[in-house]
């Protein structure tokens, strides 16, 4: 008997690994995140279901649209957040090859992981609150500060592989695992530039709560809230994916049940490295933020390429 | 009760959002609700965790006798808030004006403004009071919906 390839492409889109897969995994490293981080604090921390029971409370609580807000863009924005950043997912190899790879896809994924931070933007903007605009400012000048360290970063690998497919540079890193290693640099601009990414600590600048209140996000209350934290869950879930399929070779040539294990032991690693610097680090300041990214981690990126330029050639 | 509405009450009580409101205080109390979040009260294990904006805040934890100046602040972010939502009057000024009862420049007492869900004395409250308050509120909120 065979299966509609069409059916097999839907179940892989809405279930796995596509939205659902993406819903309970996201959720799932919220909570690991959180509990981490208050274990390394040294307290109890928030039970498994926590992620769960805030995100159906928000869907069950009552929407505030605030007049003097831009209605539509107000409801629409937390949709497209999740749609570019569930779409970005498809590209991904995750326990098998991506849905669709093609040359190029490294350049879509980055593109597409953009458009949240842009809908951040235009969040805090069509809010029109004092504080929403704000935080919507510190989100442009943060995306101009990490995007450009964190798209080097991940062009020296794919220089090093030769391509521009995501699952072809993966199978590079399988074939190639000791070349890995050089990647290490490059490997922690990524970390960091995901960390203001998705607005962490040390970069959560943009909603700092004891300076702007909610950052982009104060106007926003119940379904539309839920969205928005949603899509930053699933955006770490594709970031962390991301990383692991540009530096650590995601599947490393399994596939099936082995392969989605290795995907998520590795990104849970990486997400444990994201606590650890979360943890570790206190808010700066976005000055010192944009000089830290342009200063030392676009420098360092850079380095990088040009090692693996040099190393390509060594290699022939 | 439907499954639904199960789940729904599930949830509101697994994750009280706080909010945190100054309506006049001597800062006793609040540095009190600060320590009932601080590692060792960690409120975070029954899922509280402090909110700066009222449209994501689900509980108002209240302090002070409320100064007139800060009557019509404390209605405009009552009402800011999304339905459900439920407030703790956190200290003996918040419950009744404690020593500024009768002052010319207090109300005496949140719940002369808004109303208030569980009210919380002490001068300052005990942050163990605070956590038994949250959950008797959330007990209180279970019970009633039955």
């Amino acid at each position: 008997m065979t299966i509609d390839p069409i059916l097999l492409a839907l179940i892989y889109i809405l279930i796995f690994p596509g939205f659902i897969f993406l819903t309970v995994y996201g959720l799932f490293l919220q909570w690991f995140d959180r509990k981490i981080s208050a274990v390394m604090q040294n307290r109890v921390g928030p039970p498994w279901y926590q992620a769960l029971a805030d995100i159906i409370k928000l869907l069950s609580k009552e929407v505030i649209i605030p007049d003097a807000c831009d209605t539509v863009m107000f409801k629409i924005l937390p949709y497209f957040a999740i749609a570019a950043v569930v779409t970005a997912a498809l590209l991904l190899p995750i326990w098998t090859d991506a849905l669709c790879s093609f040359q190029g896809d490294l350049v879509v994924v980055i593109y597409l992981l953009t458009i949240p931070t842009v809908t951040f933007f235009l969040a805090g903007w069509s809010s029109t609150s004092p504080y929403a605009t704000i935080g919507s400012m510190r989100v442009l000048t943060q995306l101009f500060a990490y995007e450009v360290p964190m798209m080097l970063s991940l062009i020296g690998p794919a220089i090093l592989a030769g391509t521009w497919n995501i699952s072809e540079i993966a199978g590079f890193f399988t074939a190639h695992k000791p070349y890995m290693l050089a990647q290490i640099p490059a490997f922690f601009v990524a970390l960091m530039a995901l960390q203001g990414k998705l607005e962490r600590v040390p970069f959560d600048i943009p909603h700092a709560k004891n300076e702007i209140v909610g950052g982009q996000f104060t106007e926003y209350s119940g379904r539309l809230l839920a969205f928005f934290y949603l899509a930053v869950d699933m955006e770490m879930v594709v970031g962390a994916g991301l990383i692991n399929a540009i530096f650590l070779g995601a599947t490393l040539g399994t596939a099936g049940i082995l392969g989605a294990v290795i995907f998520l032991a590795k990104t849970l690693a990486i997400v444990f490295l994201l606590t650890l610097t979360k943890v570790l680090m206190g808010r700066v300041r976005i000055d010192q933020m944009v000089r830290f990214c342009w200063q030392i981690l676009a420098p360092l990126s850079m380095a990088q390429i040009l090692f693996d330029i040099f190393l390509k050639f060594r290699l022939g | 009760m439907k499954i639904k509405d199960k789940i729904i009450l599930w949830s509101r009580l697994k994750s009280p959002w706080l909010l945190h409101f100054n309506g006049g205080a001597c800062n006793g109390c609040d540095i009190e609700i600060v320590d009932a979040l601080t590692p060792k009260y960690d409120l975070e294990r029954f899922g509280a965790v402090l909110k700066s904006t009222p449209r994501h805040a689900d509980i108002l934890v209240a302090s002070g006798p409320m100064t007139r100046q800060q009557v019509k602040r404390i209605k405009r972010i009552y009402e800011q808030m999304p339905e459900p939502k439920f407030v703790m009057a956190v200290g003996a000024c918040a419950c009744s004006g404690g020593v500024f009862d009768g002052c010319y420049s207090v109300v005496s007492g949140i719940d002369k403004v808004i109303p208030v869900s569980i009210y919380i004395p002490g001068c300052p409250v005990r942050p163990e009071a605070i956590l038994d308050g949250a959950v008797k509120l959330l007990g209180a909120l279970e019970a009633s919906s039955k």
